[in-house]
């Protein structure tokens, strides 16, 4: 941002603290719900009206408990879905960001025949509900003798695969042709420009483009719940939570689940931490130059 | 490796004559193929055999988990769920005075019973919805009057989520783009609503819309004294569609704006600068400039966002079961509920249609695909 000085400046910088605050109010008080929601009992959840902070239902003074996170966490099943869960998305990711780069470059950058119907036979994979799919995967999955967890992570390429695909192609697209030609000029194959020089340049869309897939595979309950039907050592994080449902009778451990869903979205949030290095540097001044 | 090999022709591609062109263009075209070949081979084993199996089930009775024998039936489940039929419906005549009877209650014209006028071959019509046009009142009758209003549901919460999740998206990721201080942890705290696990969120929200001051909104609401008493968010016909594009809006938003964000990233900054030293202003660098550029990554982000808004299940699901339905949720109920699963598959393959229709759409209107 240029430096502006004087009573607009003043007024400008406000009005974008002011938007920068709003947006993080929209996009994390129904979070912060959800953790104050795991901080309550039983009662407290049912207080009327419902308390901004977990509060004592007599005194009305400041009280949160523990209770549903030492109840998650001596749940054998959480910690294990998150392992499972891990192992499940970081596959998924990796092998959808290498068969969807290189799919994206053929797609974006050269020049072949049957190039559009690659790309919608890519799109179709995923444009049905997947409820409708679930027989036919689950036949194919039977026939293969896969594992669970494999199951998962080739059953998530039906999602992932077309994204990375879809955005990493249109990424590829923008970068200019002359780029490639003055590389392959200096004597680089195809694949090399492809790999020491477009690949580095499209960084933040491989990095957000993985992040995103890595959560949507992360998420997924209706695959991991018929999948892990027979193996249940295989379950993920959502489906260990869904079945807190079971274990419990006749009430549903609201405070549970949101202490689960807190603590499982922490270390998502770290991860992109870590990676957000690689979203914020974008491509330096002048490195495409058309 | 073939490398040796390539760099010779490489270089030759730059002296000499077309003949050898074509040879580079075939090893290109070899290049593509074996790029495109992993990506292939995973759909050929994981989404072929299934997709091709529902749009053959479609064409069958299939029960789902039956050993029942299958039918080919034709186009017979897509008649039932797209057959519409409007009619008018004719007031009716009092017979004792001649004229034109009047609900004494309500003082409106007693009109026919829909169901007396509506076809009931190849099978029953039934009430979908009533107009007036021109002091005429017509019935829309449905063979599925659910699944045509699942069809309007999905449809509607598409549109109108799709788009504001666009604007959303786009602004936010405007604002992150903009150097600030604390923009690493900002773009982190960005993605927490996506990385919310669906169905928790829907369960998250189902909880702060409780009917009563249990829930968040009913409390908010009432403590700001805008309501007389507790709204029933997910049980009233009024709430329970904006309810579901608030959640979704919610939760998408973060995917938007990150791939919008993705694309401004990679821009150039000197054509901005260039543009600054001809003395643009920033909105009209923003029209010119960057909405161009960003076109591609709008669209495959509509595209990916619309994808999954006509899929629309969880929150439907976990928030309104059986009330209301989207499509992918109706879905989920003829298959589950009816095990009437030729049905379910017809309703997939119409899915499909619909997001093809959609992303031809949005590539043809936004002239993304030049070539």
């Amino acid at each position: 941002m240029k430096k502006s000085s004087g009573t607009f400046g003043v007024l400008k910088r406000f009005g974008f603290n002011f938007m920068i605050i709003f947006i993080l109010v929209y996009l994390l008080f129904p979070f912060y719900w959800a953790v104050n929601s795991s901080l309550k009992t039983e009662s407290q959840l049912f207080m009327a009206p419902a308390t901004a902070i977990p509060r004592d239902p007599a005194t009305l003074e400041f009280s949160p408990t523990m209770q549903n996170y030492s109840a998650v966490l001596r749940d054998g099943q959480f910690l294990r879905g998150l392992a499972n869960s891990s192992i499940v998305a970081t596959s998924t990711t990796v092998l959808a960001l290498i068969a969807g780069s290189f799919a994206a470059f053929a797609l974006g950058k050269l020049r072949f025949r049957g190039r559009r119907p690659a790309l919608y036979l890519i799109l179709a994979m995923t444009m049905f509900p997947q409820v409708t799919v679930l027989t036919g995967l689950y036949a194919v999955i039977t026939a293969l003798g896969l594992s669970a967890r494999v199951s998962m992570i080739f059953a998530y390429m039906i999602f992932t695969l077309p994204f990375t695909t879809w955005v990493l192609t249109s990424f590829f697209k923008e970068l200019p042709d002359a780029l490639m030609e003055s590389a392959q000029v200096d004597g680089a194959t195809t694949f090399q420009t492809f790999k020491s020089i477009l690949l580095p340049l499209t960084a933040p869309a491989l990095v957000t483009t993985g992040l995103l897939a890595f959560i949507a595979a992360w998420n997924e309950y209706l695959f991991a719940l018929t999948f892990t039907s027979i193996d249940p050592t295989a379950r993920t994080v959502p489906v260990a939570i869904a079945y807190f449902a079971g274990a419990v009778a006749r009430q549903e451990p609201f405070g549970e689940i949101m202490a689960a869903a807190s603590l499982v979205t922490v270390p998502l949030v770290v991860l992109v931490l870590i990676f957000q290095r690689r979203i914020v540097t974008g491509l330096p001044a002048g490195a495409v130059k058309g | 490796m073939t490398s040796n090999h390539d760099n010779a022709s490489s270089k030759s591609k730059v002296s000499s004559p077309k003949v050898k062109m074509s040879n580079l263009a075939k090893r290109e075209e070899r290049l593509a193929f074996r790029l495109l070949l992993p990506a292939l081979l995973i759909i050929a084993i994981i989404a072929f055999y299934p997709l091709a199996q529902v749009f053959y089930t479609s064409f069958t009775d299939r029960v789902f988990a039956s050993g029942q024998e299958t039918n080919f039936i034709g186009f017979d489940n897509y008649q039932q769920l797209l057959s519409v039929h409007i009619t008018t419906l004719d007031p009716v005549i009092d017979e004792a005075t001649g004229e034109i009877m009047i609900d004494p209650e309500t003082g409106q014209k007693v009109y026919e019973r829909p169901l007396d006028v509506l076809p009931r071959e190849p099978s029953r019509y039934r009430e979908f919805n009533q107009f007036s046009l021109f002091g005429n009142r017509y019935v829309v009758g449905a063979t599925d009057p659910s699944f045509i209003q699942s069809v309007s549901n999905t449809i509607t919460f598409t549109v109108v989520s799709v788009f504001l999740e666009l604007v959303l998206g786009l602004a936010i990721a405007l604002v992150v783009n903009s150097k600030f201080r604390f923009r690493g942890s900002m773009r982190a705290a960005m993605l927490v609503p996506w990385a919310v696990i669906t169905v928790v969120s829907a369960r998250m929200w189902e909880w702060m819309l409780a009917p009563s001051r249990i829930g968040m909104f009913n409390a908010l609401f009432d403590w700001m004294g805008v309501i007389d008493s507790p709204i029933a968010f997910l049980a009233s016909g009024t709430y329970q569609l904006p309810a579901m594009i608030a959640v979704d809006v919610w939760k998408t938003t973060p995917f938007m704006a990150l791939l919008l964000l993705a694309g401004l990233q990679i821009m150039p900054e000197d054509i901005f600068e260039a543009a600054e030293i001809d003395g643009a202003g920033k909105i009209r660098q923003f029209i010119t400039i960057t909405l161009p550029l960003l076109k591609p990554a709008i669209v495959v982000a509509l595209i990916f966002r619309t994808l999954d808004a006509l899929r629309v299940f969880d929150i439907f699901q976990v928030m309104l079961g059986q009330s209301q339905y989207s499509m992918a949720s109706y879905n989920y109920f003829q298959l589950i509920g009816n095990r009437n699963m030729g049905l379910a598959s017809a309703i997939g393959v119409i899915i499909f249609i619909l997001i093809f229709l959609f992303a031809i759409s949005y590539i043809k209107m936004l002239g993304v695909d030049q070539e």
